[in-house]
């Protein structure tokens, strides 16, 4: 049963982020999204790229980094509110951290 | 002796208002509400001390551009308070080295400081509101 991780909170702020990596299966994806892409440069973000070698799909929305100044690092992917929808239909069910 | 000037000098320094930003600018009103009021106690000519700490630090981070989220982006509003005569611009330097963050911000003036003077700019003013 594989899970969509929607992340749009800052894991500087709460502690969301750090929930939904705790039940993180392996063929789940997680998409960060509004204040979730500040999470690119938490440690959180350093553990989870190395516990999960590529496993676990993990993406950003690019206008949100964007708009942030945030850098997308080359170990997530960029992608749109559009890729959102069809990652909706190839997961078995969503859950937003927020 | 000097101890009882400098006493005095602080508490004379006891007085307006200080606003701590605590919020990242773009997912909710927090980071406008604290600019609006700013500019209206500024117009008034009242003197107001600016502190980001924790996610508020993200406001001042150059390069941002809220017009990609089709959010109207007050962040360049900051650059009028000079105008307003808004000099006090404080930042926790503990809060921007957690986000790994450099000292690049999109206004002039901003004091970077350690978490002990933070505090202590803090604490000279007599009012503080939190957003």
């Amino acid at each position: 049963m594989s899970t969509l991780h929607l992340v749009r909170q800052s894991a500087f702020a709460s502690n969301d982020f750090a929930q939904c990596l705790s039940v993180l299966d392996h063929q789940d994806s997680v998409v960060l999204m509004d204040d979730g892409c500040y999470n690119l440069k938490h440690s959180l973000m350093d553990s989870l790229i190395k516990r999960v070698d590529g496993s676990v799909n993990i993406n950003v929305i690019t206008s949100h980094a964007q708009a942030r100044a945030i850098e997308i690092i080359a170990a997530v992917n960029a992608i749109e509110m559009s890729d959102v929808v069809e990652l909706t239909f190839t997961h078995k069910k969503v859950i937003t951290w927020q | 002796m000097t101890s009882i000037e400098q006493q005095s000098s602080s508490s004379a320094q006891e007085n307006g208002l200080a606003i701590i930003n605590s919020k990242a600018p773009f997912s909710s009103t927090h980071g406008k509400d604290a600019l609006d009021i700013a500019l209206i106690f500024g117009s008034f000519e009242q003197k107001v001390s600016l502190f980001f700490q924790g996610d508020g630090v993200y406001q001042l981070i150059a390069d941002q551009d809220g017009s990609l989220l089709a959010i109207k982006d007050y962040l360049k509003t900051f650059s009028a308070f000079e105008f307003y005569d808004i000099e006090d611009i404080y930042v926790c330097q503990q809060s921007l080295s957690n986000r790994q963050l450099d000292e690049n911000f999109h206004i002039d003036e901003v004091k970077v400081l350690s978490s002990i003077e933070f505090s202590a700019a803090l604490n000279r003013h007599q009012h503080v509101l939190r957003f």
